[in-house]
């Protein structure tokens, strides 16, 4: 169990930097997010810190001690990928007692540990199948077990729901976040799943082209976000502009709607129906093309395409973002 | 496509029945011929005996070209295997300038006619002393043999995840801990079928071994000097049990990729 530090981290494929001068402080137990959309240097990141790939310059510590150079090998790290990667040829529970095989932990005890952890993933019973027997949810337990049945120092996930369906996925986020916590073990996970990064991180770190654009907490990430990048991509993002001629955001959540009274008048180019909510794209008269977005939870008054509106919103929901 | 209509598809049956029956005529020839009782190579055969067998069975000139081009195919297609396991592991896996041209000078020898890697190895082992030797021969087979095994087993390493042998070593597995454990079980069916192709290259091999054998004689070489010195029907019954050794030899690697689910993936 053990924190972890880079300083300074960069990856340079010839002229390319995968990952630019990163600093990160993840603290004992806590559930860090690397978010980004594909090619941001996230999976390049996480492999720098598993020892899969060594790093052209910067500093990687676990539990304060510097794994640089070490090999994968020596750094004790519990890891999960998207796919997987079980070991075909062996059953569930082989599977489980593979790192304990390589501690040489007697025998006995090593399964009990195994069975402990596949307990833990509610996978018990399922001990002498093989990973082509299971469904895409149990193997992935199956991976998650065999990470943490050794007691790693920290866990690293790469991705590990993506290739799951999406009832599915969302179950596993609960059992996952759940075991991270009852486990204490200091995780990090890879996602291009901002919904993902929103509901189970303590903090997100948000990476674009190798480099860091913010690490905060959930919330504040979501409503205060440090540039455009990372307001657009954690959700939908309305841009409206400041008296000082800056812009500022505000989230669709936070758009009031109403039939008369105060506000800029609008009109309904299109309403989604999406169950719990509804989407409204809003066109504000004599404003730019790009069409306003309110979302309102589906209780009170509903309003029809092509319906005018009266919009608002709090000035204490704007922040100001930098063009 | 071709094979859509009728037409076009009765035409490619043809064509491919034809083909066969062109690649299969000459066994259809010799097998007979080999269980013939006549003195000298006729065909249709004017009747059966197995002398032809008895008497290859009861040369040991023939013995002794069996025993060499048996240990010379044992030893050079575990050589083969070996270097060229550890050869394709590192073109598939490594990252590392200059990869293209690597993997281009292990296939030469099978590209490049043969008769050129003859004289290049005639004109190499002369060099460092070697023409004529057994060990000379191990060598030159061992070469050839290598691009048999970096084809089969390339395809198997690419199949299988790297991720596999990634989470193996941050579970705290060696690199040979995690080969033995981990990536040879996997790929078990196609090293056995490489090292049967290596195994019937080198035992079917003529050319370089003409070149470069000196007084070793080799079963493949033998039966060319002998159809040279005098037509004898031995060579029918020698080349009868090359054939069912390398048709069984195919059998039992298309069994057990097939059993793996892995004959289409290594032929294609």
């Amino acid at each position: 169990m053990s924190e972890i530090r880079l300083e300074g981290v960069t990856k340079r494929y010839g002229t390319f930097a995968a990952a630019d001068n990163v600093d990160l402080a993840v603290a004992q137990g806590e559930l860090v997010t690397i978010l980004g959309p594909s090619g941001s240097g996230k999976t390049t990141l996480l492999s720098l810190i598993a020892g899969l790939n060594k790093p052209t310059s910067g500093r990687i510590f676990i539990g304060g001690r510097d794994v640089t150079d070490a090999p994968a090998q020596e750094r004790n790290i519990g890891l999960v990928f998207q796919s997987y990667a079980l070991f075909p040829h062996m059953t569930v529970l082989e599977n489980v007692l593979f790192p304990l095989g390589v501690r040489k932990i007697g025998r006995a005890e090593a399964d009990r540990l195994a069975r402990d952890a596949l307990k833990l993933v509610r996978l018990d019973g399922l001990e002498n199948r093989r990973p082509s027997q299971l469904s895409g949810g149990q193997q992935q337990r199956v991976a998650l077990a065999r990470a943490v049945v050794f007691t790693p120092d920290i866990l690293l996930l790469d991705e590990p729901l993506g290739a799951l369906d999406r009832k599915l996925r969302e179950e596993l986020q609960v059992e996952l976040k759940q075991l991270q916590r009852s486990l204490g073990v200091t995780t990090l996970l890879v996602t291009h799943d901002q919904e993902e990064a929103l509901s189970l991180s303590d903090r997100i770190m948000v990476l674009d082209k190798g480099r860091t654009q913010q690490v905060a907490a959930p919330t504040e990430a979501y409503l205060k976000p440090a540039n455009r990048f990372v307001a657009e991509f954690l959700g939908i993002a309305n841009f409206v502009g400041l008296p000082d001629g800056g812009q500022a955001l505000v989230r669709p959540e936070r758009i009031r709607l109403s039939g008369s009274g105060a506000g800029k008048p609008a009109r309904v180019v299109e309403a989604i129906y999406l169950g719990q909510m509804v989407r409204y794209h809003l066109s504000l008269d004599g404003e730019g093309a790009r069409p306003m977005v309110a979302a309102a939870p589906f209780v009170g008054p509903a309003y029809a395409t092509g319906e005018r509106v009266m919009v608002s919103w709090d000035a204490a929901d704007l922040w100001p973002v930098a063009k | 496509m071709i094979g859509n209509t009728p037409w076009t598809q009765r035409l490619l049956t043809a064509a491919g029945f034809f083909g066969l029956a062109f690649l299969t005529v000459p066994l259809l020839i010799v097998i007979p011929m080999s269980f013939s009782s006549a003195r000298a190579l006729t065909f249709p055969p004017p009747g059966l005996s197995l002398r032809w067998y008895e008497a290859f069975f009861g040369d040991s000139r023939w013995m002794e070209a069996m025993a060499t081009s048996a240990s010379v195919a044992a030893i050079s297609s575990v050589a083969a295997l070996v270097l060229g396991g550890l050869a394709v592991y590192g073109l598939r896996r490594g990252n590392f300038i200059g990869r293209g041209p690597a993997e281009g000078n292990f296939m030469a020898p099978l590209i490049v006619p043969t008769i050129i890697t003859a004289i290049a190895l005639y004109l190499g082992l002369a060099k460092v002393g070697l023409l004529g030797s057994f060990l000379g021969l191990v060598v030159a087979h061992t070469i050839l043999n290598v691009p048999l095994v970096i084809m089969v087993l390339g395809v198997a390493i690419r199949e299988f995840d790297q991720r596999i042998e990634q989470v193996a070593w941050s579970l705290g597995a060696s690199w040979t801990y995690t080969m033995r454990k981990v990536v040879l079980p996997n790929l078990a069916p196609s090293v056995f079928a490489a090292w049967i192709f290596a195994f019937i290259g080198s035992f079917d091999e003529v050319i370089v071994t003409s070149f470069i054998a000196g007084k070793y004689e080799t079963v493949p070489k033998k039966m060319f000097n002998e159809l040279i010195l005098e037509v004898n029907p031995t060579i029918t019954a020698v080349a009868t049990l090359l054939i069912a050794f390398t048709v069984l030899a195919l059998a039992a690697v298309a069994f057990i990729l097939g059993r793996a689910g892995k004959l289409k993936q290594t032929l294609v």
